[in-house]
Parts: structure tokens; C-alpha cells; sequence
């Protein structure tokens, strides 16, 4: 067996890694930092032109070997699993939360309060807009303020967000530029954004921010230990105490040395699948439930919200194409009057061609050959077409799971996870409501410019997840205190997505690393 | 045996071929390239499928393009596993093989009657292309090329492109191509004629 030691070790190489071992690095300088990471590193930027254009004309995966296979979870949204996370392919929606996310039970008489103020909250999303370099547009609604400006201006607005603006305010509900992670100049090692247009698959510029430049900063002159291809398997407890003395892992193409890591500090950051899934996996006789895990809650309470979406049809005419990844937001439905029915969402409106593009066959099946197919869409190309969402604010019960299967393991033997997510009863009491509510936004956008809804539809699965480890502040009742230290072992932290106790009505990663820089502190300061 | 499993045993015996099994030999016989003659029957469909108001040059242009696709694609790699409900698939076999045979069949189409495809009239043509497509299960425009059917798949390389978005808005949107980011502040300037 291999030992390796350090002061600080963390587990997972995503985004809130990323932060937590930047911020590591700048206030604690001296401390050791080792970052294990169950996947590989793709750090050759230089390919991704040739990456994407293999992805958008074969449909091939832009990121090679960015899984491993026999390491997948049922109900995951995504296979990734590498240096980078999730944040190698994400969009680079930077959207806060709102304080109604921190105040629901207090509030509304719902789900749970989380353990942090917001005033405190606010200033760590500063930290981490200006960390990820975010470009925004500060909010129209006085509930919103900011106690930093956004360090870049808006994303300038496409001549197409530009008439979609005009078009969903005639409606009276007011309208932002999406913030973003994406550089206007060159910053961070990265360039500007020059439109490739696939945020969401790969960004070939650099401009989208990705956790990859950050440790590749950090790995050159040497301020963190990066052990890629390392899956952590167990940790385990001192002997007398309820501290953590090891993390166990194996390498890959070493699975017969066996690699035991000493630290004096842990942190796990391994996102709202893993984290909960390694401690339920670190069971012993002393915790036979899994570490951290007194309360039962640990993988429990997985959340995320729900989404809603609509096409429209309108008069007014853009040009599909021109900037497809970025959007409005509106925060109008952030907020929600204690006297009125609950209902919570952000409303999202992208630019579309969804019932314009290229069809092979005429209305009355006509096989369209050559001009006939240019003229037949050339003829549906007059007005445009609008996409539209809602994530609505849902809440999980406790048995909103993640389990251990034990009829599924990897090639250690390690049973892997399941993710159930369930909603509590007032959730799916409201549900018809909520429908009607966001529907209701929708028609009433539409109208406004002569336009109608020509289909709606709704997710099946809950976007940007989080859960697994709430915080709060009774033990009983939470893993983690605000700060993502778990109630059970003074050393170990959870920190990002699975600490949240609910997921709010929009992306949640700006969130989970407002978290995680705040928890970065408590970290320094304990190791 | 699946194809990949195949494909990973050929890798480990490519040293033993002659002892391999008659099917494994018949893989390594498929073609990997569009033949003389299948190009030349693409380039005439190729003028019936895509907008002749691209010009003769144009529509070659874009056939050419197609064939070098063609050249370009690679078995076995892993696709795009999406979001939500990830799936890992990888890429199958070379279409190359299928689109040959799919173009002697329309070539042999012509030669029945006697003549050459661009001789055919415009129905008979649509009626060929509209059963060859129905036999492959077409029903739609393919978002990108899928190896069922040669003929879909020309035209989904063509159609769904950034380039053939401008013609149809007669604007220069340059949808997915690298460019300042003010430029898509402003109405997209009109395309210009040739």
C-alpha cells in the first residue's frame, strides 16, 4: 500500500473543488493540498476546435473518456466524471438564488429554512461571480441588490434577444440578460467569447469558464497535488475518536496498490451523487449507517426543481442562430406574497426555430427535393419562434433517496447508487396549480405581440440537483452545519450541491460555489 | 457476436488473420470509401436533392464535401451521451458499404428505363427517392447524417448547415461559427448573390 499525506485532502475534481483549492491555496499558502479525482484530466484545450466540429458533425462525444463506465449511478443527469465535473459541458448560467430559498419554512410554512443569512450568502456570490469572471446585468427588482457590481457588463444582447425583450415585456414582467461565466475579454488565461455557440457541449475559446483552466493554474506551480484516475473508496475513523485518519483510493492501472491518504482535513466535493454515496459506502461498526450519517439524513432530501417549458409563435422576426445559448431571465416569480398560493420560478426565453427548420415532406406528404425544400422553409420562416421555461421551486421529501444497490457494483466490488427523487406532500398538492400558474405566464407573454403557445411540455427528471447532505443546525435533523462540517466528525466537510437543503427555482451552481468559498474559510481556519 | 466485440477480437487476432473465420475476413473486405461510380450516381442525385439555384458547381461542391464526410467518419467512438437521461452509445459501422449499395440500386432504377438519372423526369425521380426513402424508414429530415439512407443524409448535411440557414433567411446569421460576439448585436446583413 501507498501512503500519501497532506493537510487538506479533497475528494473530487469539479467545480467547487476548483474554488475551494484556489481559495485554499491564496489564504492558507503553506498547507498541502491533494485533490483526488475518480476521473481522468482533459487538459488539451489546444484540440477542442477540432473536439467540436468532430462533436457537430458526427455527434461525437467532445470530451474523450470522460466517464468510466462501471462507475454510474441510476438517475444521474450526467455520465461525466473527470477533472472538471459537470463544469467541463455546463452552460455558464450564473443565476442567484433569492433570500425566499434561505427563509421557506420561516416564510411560507415550507420544506426548511437553510442555516446561513443572506446578507452573508450575498457577499460570497460576489466572491464567486468574480472568481468565475461572470457577466451580468444587475436585477430590475429592488429585492435583488448587490452589495458588489457583476465584474463584467452583460452579455450584449443578440439583434434576436433584442426583439424578444421588446416582445416578452409587453406583458409587463421585466426581462435580464442571463448572467454567465463567459469572458467578454480575454481573462483568466482564457479568451472571449467568439460565439461558437456550444457552451453547453464544449467551448473551444476557453471563453465559458471551466474548472479545468483553474487546476491546470493551481498544478504549475505546484499549489495543489492533482491524483487523477483515483477512486476513493472508504474513509476511515481513528480508532478512539469520531475523527477521519485515511481516505482509501486505488489508481486505476494499479488497483493491486491500494493508495491510503492521511490528512488532516477532509473534504469531500464530489457533487450531489458521490458525496452521499462515499459516506454510505465508509459504513463501519461505530457508524453502520454510513459516516456523518447519525441522523439518517445522508442521501436524503435529494433536490432540484422541476421544469416547464413552451414554444410560442410570434409576428415579430429574428434570425435563428445567432447566439442560441444565451437568454433572458425574468425574477419576477421569484418572489412569491405570503398570502397568495406557493408558487416560485424563474422564467427563461431563448431565441428558437422550433417548428421553422428544414422538413423533408410538404403538409400533404409531398417528398421535397432540391429549391421545392429551400422554398417550402423559407415559407415558415416568417414571425419566430420562441423557447420558453420555467424551474419552479420543489420541494423533496426524506425519501427522496439515494441508496446503495447492492445488484450494481463496480470492479471493486462497491455497490453503487440509486437516485429516487420523490416530492413532499405540499409539493404535489400545488402541482396542478403550479402548471396552471406558469402556463398562465407563458399565454400571457404570447399574447402580448399577437402570439400564441403552440406546445408545452414538462421535464422528466430534476435539473441541477443538488441534496444528499443537507446543512442546518440541528444535528438531528441535517449532516452538515452551515459551513458543510459534518455534525458527526469535527474534520470532515461536504461542500457545494449536496450540502443545499433545496434546490430554488434556477441553475444552482453559482450557488454551490458561494457555498463552498464561504466553507473554504472554515476549512483554512480548521486546518 | 456484436460488431464492437468483433472489432475488439479482430484487433487482438490482426496477426492471425489467416486463420480468422470467413465472416471476420468479409469485414475487413467493406469498403471504406465511396467508389467511382457511386460518386458519380451521387453527383447526379446530388443535382436533384439540393437547391439547383446553389449552381452546378454549388451542388458538387456540397456532394464533395459529403464524400470527404464520408472518408472522415470513425467506427466505434463514443457519442455525445447526453444530459437528464445520459446513455452511453458509440458510433456504428461505416455507412459507406450501405450508401454504395444504396446508390446502385437508384443507379440501377435509371438504367431499367433506359437511361441515366438526370434523364429521368422530375415525378419519376421523386417516386424512386420517396420509395428508397420509405424502404430505409426515412420520415424526417435527419438532424445530422445517420447512415440510413445516402440520400436523406446528403441532404441533412446540407440543409440542417450554418450555410444553408443563411440562404433561407438570405441573412448572414453564421449560425455556430466563431465571430465577434457585437457582430450578433446588430439585424444579420443580407446575404450576398453571387
Amino acid at each position: 500500500m501507498s501512503v500519501h499525506e497532506t493537510d487538506t485532502l479533497i475528494i473530487g475534481g469539479g467545480i467547487t473543488s476548483a474554488m475551494l483549492a484556489q481559495k485554499l491555496a491564496e489564504i492558507r499558502p503553506g498547507r498541502t493540498i491533494t485533490i483526488v479525482e475518480a476521473g481522468r484530466s482533459i487538459f488539451d484545450t489546444q484540440n477542442r476546435g477540432r473536439y467540436r466540429e468532430r462533436a457537430m458533425e458526427y455527434g461525437e462525444h467532445p470530451w474523450h473518456g470522460d466517464y468510466i463506465e462501471d462507475q454510474q449511478a441510476a438517475g444521474i443527469i450526467s455520465m461525466t466524471m473527470a477533472v472538471g465535473g459537470l463544469a467541463l459541458h455546463w452552460g455558464g448560467a450564473c443565476n442567484r438564488f433569492s433570500q425566499e430559498d434561505l427563509r421557506l419554512k420561516s416564510m411560507y410554512g415550507l420544506a426548511t429554512d437553510w442555516p446561513i443569512e443572506w446578507t452573508e450568502l450575498e457577499r460570497y456570490y460576489c466572491e464567486a461571480e468574480r472568481r468565475l469572471n461572470v457577466s451580468g446585468e444587475p436585477s430590475p427588482h429592488p429585492e435583488d441588490r448587490r452589495s458588489q457590481p457583476y465584474p463584467q457588463g452583460p452579455i450584449p444582447l443578440s439583434y434576436n434577444l433584442q426583439i424578444l425583450k421588446t416582445w416578452a415585456e409587453r406583458s409587463g414582467v421585466k426581462f435580464s440578460p442571463l448572467p454567465m461565466a463567459r469572458n467578454l475579454t480575454p481573462s483568466g488565461g482564457r479568451d472571449a467569447c467568439c460565439v461558437y455557440d456550444t457552451c453547453g457541449e464544449v467551448c473551444p475559446s476557453g471563453a465559458r469558464y471551466s474548472p479545468d483552466y483553474t487546476f491546470r493554474q493551481l498544478l504549475e506551480p505546484k499549489k495543489i497535488v492533482l491524483h487523477d484516475r483515483t477512486l476513493v473508496r472508504r474513509l476511515t475513523l481513528d480508532e478512539r475518536r469520531s475523527t477521519i485518519v485515511a481516505a482509501q483510493g486505488v489508481h486505476q492501472e494499479r488497483p493491486a496498490d491500494p493508495i491510503e491518504y492521511r490528512a488532516k482535513t477532509f473534504v469531500i466535493a464530489s457533487g450531489y451523487c458521490w458525496s452521499s454515496h462515499l459516506l454510505l459506502l465508509s459504513a463501519n461498526a461505530r457508524f453502520p449507517d454510513g459516516l456523518a450519517n447519525r441522523s439518517g439524513l445522508v442521501g436524503r432530501f435529494m433536490n432540484g426543481h422541476t421544469f416547464i417549458n413552451a414554444t410560442a409563435n410570434i409576428d415579430d422576426q429574428t434570425f435563428p442562430g445567432q447566439n442560441i445559448t444565451h437568454s433572458l431571465i425574468s425574477r419576477e416569480y421569484f418572489r412569491c406574497p405570503t398570502n397568495r398560493p406557493f408558487v416560485r420560478h424563474d422564467t427563461r426565453v431563448w431565441e428558437s426555430s422550433a417548428g421553422r427548420d428544414p422538413r423533408l415532406r410538404a403538409s400533404d406528404g409531398t417528398l421535397l427535393l432540391g429549391d421545392e425544400l429551400m422554398a417550402d422553409w423559407r415559407s415558415r420562416t416568417k414571425g419566430s419562434s420562441v423557447r420558453l421555461r420555467a424551474y419552479v421551486d420543489v420541494h423533496p421529501s426524506a425519501d427522496s433517496r439515494l441508496t446503495l444497490d447492492p445488484s450494481k457494483k463496480n470492479r471493486y466490488g462497491d455497490p453503487l447508487p440509486t437516485i429516487e427523487h420523490r416530492l413532499d406532500d405540499a409539493t404535489r398538492a400545488r402541482e396542478a396549480a403550479t402548471r396552471a400558474h406558469v402556463q398562465g405566464v407563458f399565454a400571457a407573454l404570447a399574447k402580448a405581440s399577437n402570439g400564441r403557445i403552440v406546445n408545452n411540455s414538462e421535464g422528466d427528471y430534476l435539473d441541477h440537483p443538488g441534496g444528499g447532505c443537507r446543512m442546518g443546525t440541528d444535528p438531528a435533523a441535517s449532516v452538515c452545519d452551515s459551513f458543510g462540517r459534518t455534525h458527526d466528525h469535527e474534520n470532515l466537510f461536504v461542500v457545494g450541491a449536496p450540502t443545499t437543503p433545496t434546490g430554488g427555482c434556477t441553475n444552482g451552481t453559482l450557488t454551490f460555489v458561494a457555498l463552498t468559498l464561504r466553507s473554504a474559510e472554515e476549512i483554512a481556519r480548521a486546518s | 457476436m456484436k460488431r464492437r466485440t468483433l472489432l475488439q477480437w479482430l484487433g487482438g487476432v490482426a496477426g492471425a488473420a489467416a486463420t480468422a473465420p470467413l465472416r471476420a475476413i468479409r469485414v475487413f473486405a467493406q469498403p471504406r470509401e465511396l467508389t467511382h461510380e457511386s460518386v458519380a450516381t451521387l453527383y447526379e442525385i446530388a443535382a436533384t436533392v439540393l437547391p439547383a439555384s446553389l449552381g452546378a458547381a454549388g451542388v458538387r461542391a456540397i456532394a464533395d464535401k459529403f464524400v470527404a464526410r464520408t472518408r472522415g467518419y470513425r467506427e466505434g467512438v463514443a457519442l455525445s451521451h447526453g444530459y437528464g437521461h445520459p446513455r452511453l452509445q458509440r458510433s456504428g459501422a461505416s455507412p459507406v458499404p450501405v450508401y454504395i449499395a444504396q446508390l446502385a440500386a437508384l443507379a440501377a432504377e435509371a438504367n431499367v428505363r433506359g437511361v441515366r438519372w438526370p434523364a429521368l423526369d422530375l415525378d419519376t425521380r421523386r417516386r424512386l427517392l420517396d420509395a428508397a426513402l420509405a424502404k430505409a424508414n426515412i420520415r424526417g429530415l435527419p438532424a445530422r447524417p445517420t447512415g440510413q439512407h445516402i440520400v436523406s443524409d446528403l441532404m441533412a448535411f446540407y440543409f440542417r448547415s450554418s450555410e444553408a440557414n443563411d440562404v433561407c433567411y438570405s441573412a448572414m446569421i453564421n449560425r455556430e461559427v466563431c465571430r465577434p460576439i457585437a457582430i450578433t448585436t446588430r439585424k444579420p446583413e443580407p446575404l450576398a448573390r453571387p
